[in-house]
């Protein structure tokens, strides 16, 4: 299908790109790799006047860490950089898992992962992880920078909390506590190259009697925006980690799960899989935090 | 591969003849195709399974600029068609709707432009006013009391019923009556895609002269040309078909169809060339699918496990239109029982219209679905009466010399080889006994037609010929309608000469599929026909040449006639004198010198004759699935696939190989990820994000052997081979998802879902 017809825009400036953005607000688009957005122009999902390309604006492809702040991902980090680099390897494994989860080599070669967390997909395989993790996402409207928490980024399908002449620059993932550890599950029909069908980020920090002393549980595909699996936290904050009470959680994960059914899988295997993915991805953080 | 001749060529994994050009990006396919002037078109197709057409208004469209021509259902002239051509009422399709649409994508109009996007633009300038009519969305809907007719004209005992067909042979009712054990079960199987890598795509150019060529992608250039000639009330002669390179049609490419009518009415209308291309979207929303169907079957054993009787119904879920569901219908009957010896037989095969997009002709044309019922079936009984599953099939298997009553004599069959062949290579008896929880082994097996004998389309000419020119600087120069859509046939047939003329590939020039000048006819890309068929015409044609030369050779070395002649390294000699050899060109040379300038020309054809009904030759197989199901997901995981296959003498092993290998990957798609989740006849999954084909990395590895037999009616003892494939792996893996959960799987496809409802977690 082609193109319908739109101005290009390729500011070389993080002020240039916030000025245009504001100039053209509400007929402009950002594209950063590119491998959502030109799909859904050309299947007219989308129909803006001026596509922006941030692409030009020198130093945004960043991948950085400092130990007291912990990692910091610029917006044009490519999925393959994330998936392959050392420092994220190393710091974070789990959101190379997610970004190694992500579509296929060609595209993660193009695509970002601050693109697929802005484009705000339900079922995006980079939201879960950074969620459970306390992820921010730190926007510039050209002249000053402010941190997102990413519990309050998501409003709904394809929505976020961006104002309009603001420009997502990059997300920050603060340092593991001691003794925590990190998982990402997803499922989905077709097994390897899929998008998913459920996916389950979960953070679990253990106190010194190793018992769950922090946890935080992210669900994709299961509502309109990422959800926190609250009961599910709350009932194993404090408790002793059992496979009972990781079963437990999963079950509770459930039932906060409130997903549709659509052509990728019914709401009630959905709702299974969140019991099932969540008591799995539990069961693995468990096991790196006590290690 | 057979060790028993000694060929040189045949039999060898050369590479392919069009591997270079592909492998560069040469390769010019139908939209590389760009003319001067030309335009392009687009189609409008309708939003809604079944309404009357109460008025088209195009004029917004017309006066876009940009675009030179929109034509609709009024504009063209009123013939039907269709591929059965041996029934005329069977032929059910407008190239555009007339009166009414019957299933949402049913091409309703035409434009054609300057640009893609006039034309897309145009398209949605057209209003339609609909008059919806209730539709019917399964056989069950279609067949029910006061169900919608689809095809008014149609006056048919049951109005949806578009044909059906019966087989019976033996005593059925003492036959069950007698069996220790009977299988009483009823089925359903889903449809799936082509999903072919080149959508289709068409350019068609009319000339000063009068006459039409149009370069499309199809798998049979002459169905292409006969029908556009009757739907465009033309000569047949006066359309040239050229098939460029083509990227697969599994099935999916071998009727005329709307786009190369409009590409061929509008060129001829404006007198300028225009091209149509399908996009993804267009192709899985309304593109031809494999048949849905309802199977149900009765199957009868004697408690020793022998076959007593089948009871085989069948209906086929067709869609809006007849396509090639008429074969399907006709070949399920015949899969219905292939495989074994079933001693007394009764099917009833129905085409049911339903308002959805038609089901076609699909790698395997009724196979995968008859064979995932017969060789479930197998297992059961197997399971029931205490017997292996490769030993009750052993028991039962077809052998060599075998008839099928009232289709043909099996003249090479290596189906029990196989079988014994996988069990050994999986050492299934010792592995079935001892899988671990979530692991399961199932069992398969397939046999399948090499090409068609039934003259459906109702040609005139045969159903191969082959013309080879010899040059005396030692080429040859090879004519035929084949046509290569990725299977490989180009390379096969080139080799398959070299064998019988002792040349080198290489030596061989190839003209093919273009059907002003390649002799006419052959019937196209589909049965597994080609190798066999295409193989035989091509031989006889190099033999015509032969005998030419071995009399100049003869005549030359003044040879007592009961000297045999032999076709080797480029040169002809005596069998027993080696060193006396006269170099192919020279011999060419002779003997045009001895016809006064006259060339040297064979012709050969192939029709089959005194073969039945259904097929010249068979082929057979086995294969093992080894899988893993996550009994928490229902995800099935297929570790390895273990295939033994009988195709006779494979002509070039290496093509075989990756013709089984996309076997694999077909049916595995069809066992557990592809389908086509609809509403109300509305394709929801229109994307490959939904539509679930399996990727490269879900490819399990897996390990195939051929089975050595020799075909006496096939070339240099070819048959079938990769087609039949896409049948076993479906139950196959059926059962390995069986043997590790319980769960018996009779409704295609395995998704994670139905297997965790299979074992009531859900």
């Amino acid at each position: 299908m082609s193109l319908p017809q739109f101005t290009f825009l390729a500011p070389t400036s993080l002020s240039e790109a916030c000025a245009l953005l504001e100039k053209h607000q509400g007929t402009i688009k950002i594209k950063a790799g590119g491998t959502d957005m030109i799909v859904r122009l050309s299947h007219r999902a989308v129909k803006p006047d001026y596509l922006m390309s941030i692409k030009k604006i020198p130093g945004l492809d960043t991948i950085s860490y400092a130990p007291d702040t912990g990692l910091t991902i610029g917006a044009l980090a490519l999925l393959r950089a994330v998936e392959t680099s050392p420092l994220i390897l190393e710091n974070a494994p789990m959101l190379a898992r997610a970004a190694h989860a992500t579509a296929t080599v060609q595209i993660r070669n193009m695509g970002t992962v601050l693109g697929n967390v802005c484009n705000a997909s339900p079922s995006a395989d980079n939201i879960p992880t950074l969620v459970a993790m306390h992820a921010a996402i730190v926007a510039s409207n050209g002249t000053t920078e402010r941190e997102i928490p990413i519990d309050e980024f998501f409003l709904g399908p394809g929505r976020t909390s961006l104002q309009a002449n603001e420009i997502a620059i990059a997300i920050k993932v603060p340092p593991l506590a001691p003794k925590s550890g990190v998982s990402y599950q997803k499922i989905s029909p077709r097994s390897k190259v899929d998008i998913a069908a459920v996916n389950i980020g979960a953070l679990l920090t253990l106190d010194e009697n190793e018992q769950c002393q922090a946890v935080r549980i992210s669900m994709g595909a299961v509502g309109p925006t990422p959800l926190r699996a609250k009961q599910a936290e709350t009932y194993l904050t404090d408790r002793k980690i059992s496979d009972e009470t990781l079963a437990a959680a999963g079950r509770l994960a459930a039932e906060d799960a409130s997903p549709i059914s659509d052509v990728r899988a019914s709401r009630e295997y959905r709702k299974l899989m969140v019991e099932v993915l969540t008591t799995r991805a539990l069961k693995e953080a468990y096991g790196f935090a006590k290690n | 591969m057979s060790t028993d001749h000694n060929f040189s060529v045949v039999g060898k994994s050369l590479p392919r003849s069009d591997g270079r050009i592909k492998a560069v990006g040469a390769a010019q396919y139908a939209d590389d195709i760009f003319l001067p002037g030309m335009l392009f078109g687009k189609l409008l197709r309708s939003p809604v399974a079944h309404a009357r057409i109460k008025s088209i208004d195009t004029s917004a469209a017309e006066a876009l600029p940009g675009v030179k021509c929109v034509i609709t259902g009024q504009d063209i002239p009123k013939v039907k068609y269709g591929n059965w051509r041996l029934v005329p009422e069977s032929q059910d399709e407008y190239a555009l709707a007339i009166d009414k649409v019957r299933f949402i994508g049913d091409e309703v109009a035409a434009v054609a432009a300057l640009d893609k996007d006039s034309a897309e633009e145009a398209i949605r300038l057209i209003k339609v006013e609909y008059e919806e009519l209730p539709g019917a969305y399964s056989v069950e809907e279609s067949l029910a009391d006061n169900a919608p007719v689809i095809h008014d004209e149609y006056h048919q005992d049951i109005p949806n019923i578009s044909l059906d067909r019966k087989i019976e042979y033996g005593d059925l009712d003492k036959a069950f009556a007698e069996a220790d054990l009977v299988l009483d079960d009823v089925f359903t199987v889903h449809a799936t895609s082509h999903a072919y890598m080149e959508p289709c795509s068409c350019v068609a150019e009319y000339d000063h002269d009068g006459r039409l060529t149009i370069w499309t992608s199809t798998q049979a250039p002459y169905f292409v040309q006969c029908l556009l000639a009757s739907t465009l009330e033309m000569r047949e002669n006066d359309i040239r078909v050229i098939k460029p390179f083509v990227g697969g049609g599994f099935g999916g490419k071998m009727e005329m169809r709307p786009w190369e009518f409009c590409a061929a009415f509008i060129a001829r209308k404006l007198g300028r060339p225009v091209k149509f291309t399908l996009t993804r979207e267009e192709e899985l929303a309304t593109g031809r699918r494999r048949h849905p169907m309802r199977i149900h079957s009765k199957v009868g054993f004697s408690k020793e496990g022998m076959l007593l009787a089948k009871e085989f119904n069948v209906h086929l879920d067709g869609g809006a239109y007849n396509s090639m569901g008429p074969t399907a219908c006709f070949l399920c009957g015949n899969f219905g029982a292939m495989l074994y010896n079933y001693p007394n037989y009764r099917y009833y095969g129905a085409h049911v219209y339903t308002n959805k997009p038609p089901a076609g002709a699909m790698r395997g044309f009724g196979a995968p679905q008859a064979l995932f019922v017969a060789e479930t079936q197998m297992n059961v009984a197997a399971e029931k009466l205490g017997i292996d599953p490769v030993d009750i099939r052993l028991m039962n298997a077809m052998e060599t010399g075998d008839e099928i009553p009232g289709v043909a004599t099996i003249s090479s069959c290596g189906f029990k080889e196989s079988l014994i062949k996988v069990a050994e290579m999986t050492n299934w008896r010792e592995k079935r006994k001892n899988l671990k929880p979530g692991q399961g082994l199932g069992l398969g097996c397939y046999s399948f037609i090499s090409g068609g004998v039934f003259n459906w389309f109702n040609t005139r000419y045969n159903f191969t010929s082959a013309e080879v020119r010899a040059f005396d600087d030692g080429t040859v120069h090879l004519m035929t309608m084949a046509s290569d859509i990725g299977q490989g046939c180009d390379t096969v047939l080139r080799q398959i000469l070299a064998e019988e003329l002792g040349l080198k590939v290489s030596d061989i020039r190839l003209t093919a599929a273009d059907t002003a000048v390649t002799p006419q006819a052959d019937l196209g890309t589909w049965g597994s026909r080609v190798t066999l068929m295409a193989g035989n015409a091509v031989r006889k044609a190099a033999q015509e040449i032969k005998e030419e030369l071995f009399r100049m050779v003869s005549l030359k070395f003044d040879l007592n006639v009961i000297h045999d002649l032999r076709c080797g390294d480029g040169k002809i000699y005596p069998a027993n004198r080696p060193d006396r050899a006269v170099p192919f060109g020279e011999a060419v040379r002779m003997a045009q010198r001895a016809k006064r300038g006259e060339p040297v020309i064979g012709y050969g054809s192939y029709t089959p004759r005194n073969k039945g009904l259904v097929t010249p030759a068979f082929s057979f197989g086995a294969q093992v699935a080894e899988c893993e199901v996550d009994k928490e997901t229902g995800a099935v995981e297929v570790k390895f696939m273990t295939t033994a296959h009988d195709c006779g003498t494979p002509i070039n092993p290496m093509s075989v190989e990756g013709q089984l290998e996309g076997s694999v990957h077909m049916g595995l798609g069809y066992a557990l990820s592809e389908q086509f989740i609809m509403k109300e006849g509305k394709t929801l999954t229109t994307t490959f994000l939904d539509y679930k084909i399996p990727c490269a990395e879900d490819m399990p590895p897996g390990i195939s052997v051929h089975v050595d037999t020799y075909e006496p009616d096939g070339p240099f003892g070819a048959k079938e081979a990769g087609e039949g494939l896409v049948s076993p792996t479906a139950p196959a893996i059926a059962d390995a998802v069986y043997a590790a959960t319980g769960y018996r799987c009779m409704d295609l496809p395995l998704t994670p879902q139905k297997v965790l409802a299979g074992m009531n977690k859900i």
